[in-house]
């Protein structure tokens, strides 16, 4: 493996500064004549796999999908729910799966023994949210002035008394007839809502980690509101994440996504983050863990491409993304002139999978 | 280059895919059948250009919105369909049985379902230029200052989104509906819905019939506006035929928005998951999502291809549960809107005498009675406070029958209806005209006894006339009608050797339209015309 990757890393080079200089259809006609010229294998292996939404925008980055057919594999994604990779989606059709995090991916793992497991990147949970929101949580004392630090007990406390925003004194940005509520994925199907779930039932759990039934149970009283006062709730990240940067404030003033969601954005070439975006972080909050388990070997050489490929792992932190190794998050981020994300110190483990489900259950999740 | 697919991406990202997705991995052109809402037939140019550029034709097969999502939740949505694209799978997500159903949703486009009202209405009631609530809207309803006309909830998307709307606006406390907010009869909710004047089982009627009875082509009285999509609306003002444009009112405090998710359902085939992919690939790259945005009306879904909005429009929360909906469905249908008053006539006469006629329109009235137990004939049944009138007829117009459900306890009066149904006989001629006119006499003394109904009449008929006044004496008689009669539209069943023609003039002279029970069930076409009285 070690061999062959090492060999074709300087065509890779060569063809990644042809593809910036002959951009578009160019280049890409280039790099397949260059492959055309080498002893490639004619035609690339395609891989499946069935990934957790947020990665989407990375499999489709063309610039990823070179390092992979470089490499001889045409990787093609589905994306869907973590817990649905976990439970519904039926993984036999698929190479591999790279749920959202590690509670699921250890599921997966439980049922399909695969002999090893990658987690090439990690994201913390963040809160996407606006400026004008960020004054009023600031005046509610949610957020701590000048920081982008987001209470959670504060935050729990507000929406356990049903507070509406028109209610907040002092607000005249959002005076919406309609309650202070993070707006999250439906827990059901997806892992940010699951990871969400971790961090309200931790700070219910008076800052502890629920591990056993009867904390479960106990939390249960105070989280359910979260999802339930919502409503109806996106399946995936990517969407409850699109409907932010594309209908705004008034549908979702805030929105718990991956922090590499956000940042994807800020670091992509032509951002569309709304003009007055802003990114808080919960504290406490909790890593989510990007897990990928081959079902296949194919789906092996995918994660251990995304493991070990140093330009797979820089264009992972492009997406925002925060690799093993912390200097390719650091740079992307200095790259684009961008401040660099504060350190994370209150940060916390999630629940095991069986503990998760057990709430999942309690919320009126089916398996 | 077969395989450069490229999946569905956000905005930000910058591989546009010059390369442009070929035909399917095998090179042959890919057909996707699509279980979709019939007011996608507006994306045709799209889904054609599409086909050119992707290889991946789009076969819609409409449906309404509660039939779609009983076809996908009983598996027979993936008997004969690869994918599914309504207005939204709120609905559908509520049903326990959905998510093993679906696969990956892709948002293509949206569109939020608000109120439109004749520019000089808006400005009679001065909300032009300013925020207006749902509350506001609905004290002025309750005050006769504007009439609207919206879609049958459980036909339609946007006529069940309006209520999901004004109901979380008016009833809710800031979060999602509950169950008892869901069943409440508050005085809000029922003003609301007492200024509603033209009902339609779909958008295209709705449309059709605003603009027919505007420009005086229908007998009925105007209507001030629409409950619709955005996108209707603009679509509306940008045809040019309307006498007055609509001005769109964005209710502060919030709407619902339809979201047209396009999903491929579980279990699809490697060929139709690449088939899909690159098609939604395609309708989400920037140039085709300003192609739809330019000719649907509708806002683009992905990020940075249109300007912001200027302003929040509020999204209200959809609730989460199916019993919530269902509450709220139940207490609209029986509760809330204007209490329907249906007259049946309905033609017994010799030809109808077979099994296959008498037998289902004896079924079709049980149906009706709540025999049908499916999600959509569910709320299809007599509702509470209707009245139903049977008048079957066939040389002469027979007794008209008239019985009147309770609000709270609908069910026995509903089997008093069946009941007389199950009796009815075949014999004799065919005097349509003739029981006609005994309808509208019926109606007339109907109206002045409690004129606060939506009053239609539906003629199911196998055959001819064959006895006394003909078609000519019919339309002059329409002619003579006094105003309030004049409104009263009529149904038209098409069935065994009725005359196409003649029902067809029948519903054009009096504002109704045929429904074809030739080709589908009677039971169906029963159920069907229910969205429209």
């Amino acid at each position: 493996m070690t061999a062959p990757s090492g060999r074709r890393s300087g065509r890779r080079v060569l063809s990644w500064l042809l593809a910036l200089a002959l951009l578009g259809v160019v280049g890409f006609v280039v790099i397949r004549d260059i492959g055309g010229d080498q002893p490639q294998p004619a035609a690339p292996i395609v891989v499946t796999g069935v990934i957790g939404s947020e990665k989407l925008a990375f499999f489709a980055d063309q610039r990823v999908r070179d390092v992979f057919r470089a490499n001889g594999l045409d990787v093609r994604v589905d994306p869907a729910g973590s817990r649905q990779i976990a439970t519904t989606v039926r993984v036999d059709d698929y190479d591999f799966a790279f749920p959202s995090s590690s509670p699921a991916a250890d599921k997966l793992l439980a049922e399909r023994p695969a002999a090893r497991t990658y987690a090439p990147f990690s994201s913390p949970m963040a809160v996407a949210t606006f400026t004008p929101i960020v004054d009023v949580l600031t005046q509610a004392g949610v957020v701590a002035p000048g920081t982008s630090a987001f209470d959670v007990h504060r935050y729990l406390a507000l929406a356990a008394a049903g507070t509406r925003w028109d209610q907040l004194p002092g607000n005249t940005a959002f005076p919406a007839r309609k309650n202070v509520l993070l707006s999250t994925t439906a827990p059901c199907q997806s892992n940010s809502a699951a990871m969400y779930l971790g961090i309200a039932s931790y700070a219910a759990n008076a800052d502890s980690v629920v591990a056993d039934p009867a904390a479960a149970a106990a939390v249960v009283p105070a989280v359910q509101p979260l999802f339930r006062d919502q409503g109806y709730l996106p399946p995936s990240t990517e969407v409850l994440f699109e409907d932010y940067l594309s209908a705004g404030m008034g549908r979702v003033p805030m929105a718990l996504v991956y922090e590499a969601q956000y940042l994807a954005e800020a670091l992509s070439p032509d951002p569309v983050l709304p003009a007055e975006a802003r990114l808080l972080y919960p504290r406490p909050t909790i890593f989510s863990r990007h897990t990928l388990v081959p079902l296949t070997p194919e789906g092996d050489r995918v994660g251990s491409l995304l493991t070990t490929d140093a330009q797979l792992i820089a264009l992972a932190a492009e997406h925002g993304f925060r690799p093993i190794d912390p200097r390719a998050f650091a740079e992307a981020v200095r790259n684009r002139g961008l401040p660099e994300p504060p350190t994370l110190v209150d940060v916390v483990e999630p629940p095991s999978y069986d503990t998760l489900e057990g709430m999942l259950t309690s919320l009126g999740c089916t398996p | 280059m077969a395989g450069a697919v490229v999946v569905a991406l956000l905005a930000g990202c910058t591989s546009g895919s010059p390369a442009g997705p070929g035909a399917g991995p095998s090179g042959e052109p890919v057909t996707l059948r699509v279980l979709a809402g019939s007011e996608l037939a507006d994306l045709g140019p799209v889904l054609d250009e599409a086909a050119a550029a992707t290889g991946v034709r789009v076969a819609l097969d409409p449906v309404g919105t509660l039939d779609g999502a009983e076809a996908v939740v009983s598996g027979a949505a993936a008997a004969d369909h690869d994918a599914i694209w309504f207005s939204s799978n709120r609905y559908l997500a509520l049903q326990p049985e959905a998510q093993a159903r679906l696969g990956t949703a892709t948002d293509i486009m949206s569109s939020p379902v608000v109120l439109g009202l004749r520019r000089s209405v808006a400005e009679r009631l001065g909300w032009v230029g300013r925020p207006v609530t749902w509350a506001e809207i609905a004290a002025a309803a309750g005050a006769e200052q504007f009439t609207y006309g919206m879609t049958d909830p459980s036909a339609s998307n946007s006529g069940f989104s309006a209520v999901v709307a004004v109901a979380t606006a008016l009833v809710g406390a800031g979060s999602a509906l509950t169950a008892p907010q869901a069943a409440s009869t508050a005085p809000a909710l029922r003003d609301f819905f007492a200024a509603q004047t033209l009902a339609a089982g779909s958008s295209g009627f709705l449309q059709d019939a605003y603009v027919r009875r505007a420009t005086g082509a229908d007998p009925g009285e105007p209507v001030d506006g629409l409950i619709n999509y955005e996108s209707v609306l603009l679509a509306m003002n940008a045809a040019g035929n309307l006498p007055e444009p609509l001005e769109l009112i964005y209710p502060a405090d919030g709407v619902i928005t339809a979201d047209y998710p396009f999903t491929v359902l579980a279990g699809a085939s490697e060929e139709v998951r690449d088939a899909y992919r690159r098609l939604t690939e395609y309708l989400r790259t920037p140039d085709v999502q300003r192609t739809i945005a330019n000719r649907t009306h509708r806002r683009p879904a992905v990020p940075g291809v249109a300007p912001a909005p200027s302003s929040a429009l509020v999204e209200l929360p959809f609730p989460g549960q199916a019993d919530v909906v269902d509450a709220l469905l139940t207490s609209y249908f029986d509760k809330l809107r204007r209490p329907s008053r249906t007259v049946y006539v309905l033609d017994t006469s010799g030809s109808m005498e077979r099994e296959d006629r008498i037998g289902a329109l004896r079924r079709s009235l049980a149906g009706l009675a709540g025999a049908d137990p499916s999600l959509t004939a569910q709320y299809r049944r007599f509702r509470g406070r209707e009245e139903v009138t049977l008048l079957p007829f066939n040389s002469l117009a027979g007794n008209p029958q008239t019985f009147t459900v309770a609000e709270d306890d609908p069910g026995p009066d509903r089997q008093r209806i069946a009941d007389a149904g199950a009796a009815l006989q075949a014999g004799g001629d065919t005097a349509i005209y003739d029981s006609l006119e005994s309808a509208y006499r019926l109606a007339e003394r109907q109206i002045a006894a409690d004129p606060d109904r939506f009053t239609s009449i539906v003629l199911m008929t196998d055959g001819e006339n064959t006895s006394g006044a003909d078609i000519a004496a019919f339309r002059a008689y329409v002619g003579s009608l006094p105003a309030q009669l004049r409104g009263v539209p009529v149904f038209c069943v098409l069935f065994g050797e009725s005359s196409t023609a003649e029902m067809e003039e029948v519903a054009e002279l009096t504002g109704g339209r045929t429904f074809d029970a030739r080709t589908v069930p009677l039971a169906e076409v029963f159920q069907e015309i229910r969205g429209y009285v």
